[in-house]
């Protein structure tokens, strides 16, 4: 207690100190994008909105769906590419990421299948695409090329990172008490990592399907080349719209679905997540 | 009978000696209790013992039967090892985690079709006689410290190997079960004439339980001393 009733002063910081940073930063944005707005509209000559709006219903409304079930087939096309490539490239990053984990291989091979890894994740889906279009010819087999080497990216990746957190005495512990390597992996560490492994892996499919809907635009096979086929025609945009409803669908029930089985997944194989 | 030879046996452990001309000779039919205070190398005399290190001198026989000799590679399915920290699958359940135990003795059959029956059956026994049978279809991640103990130590009893290691294997079991491991021990070496170390700080069960009592001293490598314990009476 203060006998004297003298008011203790509230120490004073100095003026850096008293602003509040991310404020700072949202007024620093907000600058920059009216400049540039204004930077863009400059160049440009202003866009005539609501007619723009009125030519745009005009073509592309109604959506045509006279062909509805060539869309149906490119639509299973574009299934069975996602299938095929992440069903490849589950299979090869599993191998792969054993060699990127620090946990189990020596450090060379580490570094070097992180590199390649790193480079196969670099580029997109698209140019993947666009280059195994140049190898193989306008086919669905491009796609799949395409995909396999981008998921192995990601893949590699997620799986070595799961390898990596599990505790390997587990499997080592098997060993000594005469376990197999290949029982050791299926018993002491398998099993700790398959919910991720799953979850992971019908993630990656969910991803594919979205991509193998656009490398189409570069000829890879799928949804995508009608689209671009009804783009490059005068009279395609109605059928545009509805290639691009049926994507749209598909997506969403796919994102509903993925999501319930990996929800339900985590729960069943690793219970302990529930609350995490 | 199986006889445990080792033969100047010696670990060095950062730049230090743990133990050096380390020679004992242990019959089948005996527990053998390691002693001696935190840090003096009774973890890691089992690791050389269960073949997981490898000493710097000296080497560990094992003699069986037909008084063919083994050594810690080719003896392993007759080994049962209880590891301080366990190494139980965790995301998988209790029962499979003892099941684990006959791993040598398993293939790639049992891999895809699953585990015989009546293994499954007698694992359950032995977890019913420890006291955790309910537990058997449980996640071995959602069971406590002493049921994982348990769960560990029955892995091993379903392996009912020749030789078992065990290292602090009832340090998380309150007096009723540590006392019941102990005794099933005990059963185990007098009856079926198996070797059994186990590292133990207790010299209750050391005295109730052991035949001889190996003690390592942190002070000098060759200054350990395997003694007979006294019988109760």
């Amino acid at each position: 207690m203060n006998s004297h009733n003298e008011i203790e002063k509230l120490p004073s910081r100095a003026w850096y100190e008293q602003l509040n940073l991310l404020n700072v930063l949202l007024l620093i944005f907000l600058f920059l994008t009216i400049f540039s707005g204004k930077n863009l509209m400059d160049e440009n000559r202003p866009a005539d909105v609501i007619s723009g709006f009125k030519y745009f219903v005009k073509k592309f409304f109604p959506p045509d769906f006279s062909d509805f079930s060539l869309i149906l087939e490119s639509l299973g096309e574009t299934f069975q590419i996602a299938i095929v490539s992440t069903f490849i490239a589950v299979i090869f990053s599993l191998v792969i990421a054993i060699g990127a984990s620090r946990n189990v291989s020596p450090s060379w091979l580490v570094q070097t299948t992180r590199m390649f890894l790193n480079i196969t994740r670099t580029l997109p889906s698209l140019i993947w695409a666009f280059l195994f279009v140049i190898f193989f010819g306008p086919t669905p087999i491009a796609g799949v090329f395409a995909l396999t080497f981008y998921s192995l990216g990601y893949l590699g990746k997620f799986f070595s990172e799961s390898f990596e957190s599990m505790d390997i005495k587990v499997a080592r512990g098997l060993k000594l008490i005469g376990a197999n390597p290949v029982q050791a992996f299926l018993y002491g560490l398998w099993p700790n990592v398959k919910a991720q492994v799953w979850s992971q892996s019908l993630w990656m499919l969910e991803y594919n399907i979205r991509s193998a809907s656009i490398i189409g635009l570069v000829g890879a096979g799928g949804i995508g080349m009608e689209l671009n086929k009804a783009m490059e025609m005068a009279s395609g945009f109605q059928r545009v719209t509805a290639i691009l409803i049926c994507i749209l669908f598909i997506v969403i029930l796919l994102d509903l679905l993925g999501q319930g089985i990996r929800r339900w997944i985590t729960q069943k194989v690793n219970p302990k997540s529930i609350s995490d | 009978m199986t006889i445990l030879r080792t033969d100047r046996l010696g670990l060095i452990r950062n730049q230090k000696w743990l133990f050096q001309n380390l020679n004992i000779e242990i019959p089948g039919g005996s527990l053998v209790a390691i002693l001696g205070p935190s840090g003096v190398g009774k973890s890691s005399l089992l690791s050389c013992l269960s073949g997981s290190e490898t000493p710097n001198e000296g080497k560990i026989e094992f003699e069986i039967n037909n008084g063919e000799i083994k050594n810690t590679q080719s003896i392993r399915p007759e080994l049962g090892i209880i590891f301080q920290n366990l190494r139980l699958t965790e995301h998988v359940t209790v029962l499979e985690n003892v099941l684990y135990g006959k791993i040598a003795h398993y293939g790639l059959k049992e891999s895809i079709l699953g585990f015989p029956k009546p293994d499954q059956q007698k694992a359950y026994q032995i977890l019913s006689d420890l006291g955790i049978g309910k537990l058997a279809y449980k996640w071995t991640s959602q069971t406590s410290g002493g049921e994982q103990q348990r769960t560990a130590i029955a892995r091993t009893l379903f392996q009912s190997p020749q030789i078992i290691l065990a290292d602090e294997p009832v340090s998380n079991l309150d007096t009723y079960y540590a006392g019941r491991v102990m005794g099933l021990f005990r059963n185990l070496a007098t009856i079926e004439k198996k070797i059994i170390f186990c590292a133990l700080h207790d010299p209750q069960l050391i005295s109730r339980f052991a035949d001889f009592a190996l003690s390592l001293n942190p002070e000098h490598p060759e200054g350990w001393n395997l003694r007979k314990v006294k019988p109760k009476k």
